[in-house]
């Protein structure tokens, strides 16, 4: 086993492990807090393939906005803190064929991933890929940048929209 | 690197999209607008539909031929054209309609933002007909969907209202989660995102079908949310009779309308073998996945719940709701087809449905202004308190069924002419069927307009001139087009061309 393998499951386990944590815990701190793992095992897995745009972004925009955002969400809202998150309200009828579907789901999976004839490309030989993504986001993907943009103001305005007072 | 051929084709598209951009910059300017003038009631409306009259006039003077525009993220070509316009035909009615809309108005409601999402959310849906990347088709799906989020629950005091939007939130993120999955299995299997290339992968090496089976049903079921195909519909009743009636009348055609484009156009350029494209009329198939079933199993499912739910709703949006579920259903019928008839079909059925819907929606806004909400029972009698609204809903009634002399029977008559002409006779059948099924609740409305309550105090609705304005601009062409359709099928004949791909 290299070096490199040793790294991959110990991110793979602690990504499972933390998102284990996130689903079933009862308080909403903890969930809250194994979120973060879960989003920083991510993030190696991305070092690990080479990714290392994508890795700094989801640390970046991941780990520094949207999880603090989740905490403080959490923090600032009197009452949340201490309330049981019901985690078991299904009937057992519902456990099992949740169980069931999930089973399927795993075993599909294992199969399309073992199973297929993948297009892979060699592993590249560059130091950073952030040159190439920045190039590349203002020629052949262009218009997606562009769209992106209109997209985050709709959803500024709409955030907006929500969180205003009753005019009147 | 950029280089003097990049500048030109960027220039080259940058013309072929000027449509869009003014959309953005009225989209831009409303909200300039929107922050000076607070408290000006059709301000921000007027500004809206002066920028979409200038899209579409820019719209129509394009050129027709076809290109691929920023680097084949884009195409450029009639039949995108062909959606466009129809989705700016639809927004022009849509904020006349809100103008008149009572609901919407109600308690001095600032109505700016509503305006302006409306004009963010038709940029979406025209990226969306014209999307030639799985990259801009998820960017577009989301713009479009976060715009139709919001306004969904635009009147957020009221409570159906935001539980709608909620649902449709948390509904969207699903579907558009298992969209992005089956995507980044498409990418794992043929290693590129753009329609042509997943074409020319496709033909040149072997491709698992396993893995391609589940990628495609994960991306039709992301474009089937949109479209709201049987089972991804779940969220179309609530959300229809939650959000306000404009807005249901808006997801109802134009939303779709930019699903189907954009099923149509994945379908075809990636899935079938464009190196034999000699003859226009058919189109075979790469690969072992029948994807024809696959569209004929959603196209049985969707009419035939639509229809059979729709029969016992007691509201009217909600009735409506089912019966555009039903429509969905009779328009993948002409996608099932797969060649260019079953396309021109599709397009005819999306314009006749776009004038009769819309006019269904707008005489039910009408009502609902007097009355108050959208109850069947209120409709008791309305036949003898506004007749002029009731004769029109009856033009638009009896087009939905599908029966002549209206545009509607014309809808269906391609449709199933191109079904029956491709030899799926059982699928004829059940749309046949389920026809006859729908006349039974569109009947019971007329029924209640006129039959019911002859006794009531016969005291007669007055209505705004604009109102009746706008329901004859939709009942007229709903007549028109049942008689004379030869304009209509001349456009949609020379709009079938999609782009392949350079």
């Amino acid at each position: 086993m290299s070096l490199i393998d040793i790294a991959f499951y110990f991110f793979a386990i602690l990504i499972i492990a933390s998102a284990y944590i996130v689903v079933t815990s009862k308080n909403i701190m903890y969930s809250a807090f194994a979120l973060l793992f879960t989003f920083f095992g991510v993030a190696g897995i991305y070092v690990l393939l080479n990714a290392d745009f994508l890795a700094i972004t989801q640390i970046v925009i991941y780990i520094g906005g949207i999880l603090v955002l989740i905490i403080f969400g959490v923090m600032l809202t009197n009452r949340i803190t201490g309330v049981d998150i019901k985690t078991g309200t299904m009937s057992k009828f519902q456990i099992w064929m949740t169980a069931i579907l999930c089973v399927i789901a795993a075993i599909g999976l294992i199969l399309i991933f073992t199973q297929t004839n993948w297009n892979t490309a060699l592993s590249p030989t560059k130091a950073s890929t952030i040159e190439d993504i920045g190039t590349l986001l203002l020629t052949d993907y262009l218009i997606g940048f562009e769209i992106a943009s209109v997209l985050l103001l709709i959803a500024i305005i709409g955030a907006a929209l929500i969180a205003r007072r009753k005019t009147n | 690197m950029i280089d003097e051929i990049f500048l030109s084709q960027l220039k080259q598209s940058v013309d072929l999209f000027l449509p869009e951009t003014i959309l953005v910059a009225t989209f831009i300017i409303a909200l300039i607008f929107d922050l000076i003038y607070k408290n000006s009631r059709y301000l921000i409306a007027v500004i809206s539909i002066i920028g979409l009259v200038f899209s579409g006039i820019f719209l129509v003077n394009q050129s027709t031929s076809s290109a691929a525009i920023f680097s084949g993220m884009l195409s450029f070509d009639p039949f995108g054209n062909f959606f466009k316009i129809l989705i700016l035909l639809t927004t022009i009615i849509i904020v006349l309609m809100s103008v008149f809309s009572k609901e919407l108005y109600e308690g001095g409601r600032k109505t700016g933002e509503y305006y302006i999402l409306i004009v963010g959310m038709t940029f979406g849906m025209f990226l969306l007909a014209v999307a030639n990347n799985l990259i801009i088709v998820y960017l577009a799906i989301e713009t479009m969907s976060i715009s139709s989020y919001i306004l969904a629950g635009y009147t957020k005091e009221i409570k159906r209202a935001s539980e709608a939007s909620l649902k449709y939130v948390i509904f969207g993120a699903v579907s558009s989660g298992m969209m992005i999955y089956g995507i980044s299995l498409i990418y794992g299997l043929t290693g590129s995102l753009t329609f042509d290339a997943i074409n020319s992968a496709m033909i040149s090496s072997d491709i698992s079908g396993l893995t391609l089976l589940i990628a495609g049903l994960m991306i039709i079921a992301g474009i089937g949310y949109k479209i709201s195909a049987v089972p991804f519909h779940f969220w179309t009743p609530d959300v229809y009779e939650g959000a306000p009636i404009t807005i249901t009348a808006y997801l109802s055609v134009a939303s779709k309308a930019a699903g189907f484009a954009v099923l149509i156009r994945f379908l075809k350029v990636s899935f079938f073998d464009s190196t034999n494209y000699a003859n226009d009329e058919i189109w075979t198939l790469i690969g072992t996945i029948d994807w024809q079933i696959v569209i004929a199993i959603l196209s049985v499912l969707t009419m035939t719940l639509g229809n059979l739910v729709a029969l016992w709703q007691t509201n009217m949006k909600r009735l409506l709701a089912y019966s555009s579920i039903a429509h969905a259903g009779y328009i993948l019928m002409g996608v099932v087809v797969m060649t260019d008839i079953g396309v021109t079909s599709v397009l005819i059925y999306f314009f006749v449905y776009m004038i009769m819907n819309l006019g269904a929606f707008l005489v039910v806004m009408i009502i609902a202004n007097k009355t108050g909400n959208e109850d069947i029972q209120k409709y008791n009698g309305i036949g003898h308190k506004a007749p002029f609204v009731s004769a029109c809903m009856v033009i638009f009634l009896i087009s939905l069924t599908g029966l002549p002399p209206t545009a509607g029977f014309i809808g269906k008559w391609a449709v199933f002419t191109a079904v029956l002409k491709s030899e799926y006779i059982w699928l004829a059948v059940v749309g046949v069927l389920n026809s006859v099924v729908s006349l039974y609740y569109y009947v019971k409305i007329f029924r209640n307009m006129y039959i019911r309550n002859f006794e009531d105090d016969s005291e007669i609705y007055e209505f705004s001139p604009g109102t009746y304005i706008l329901l004859i601009i939709l009942a007229v062409p709903t007549l028109i087009f049942g008689i004379y359709f030869t304009p209509l099928l001349d456009w949609a004949e020379s709009s079938v061309k999609i782009f392949l791909g350079v």
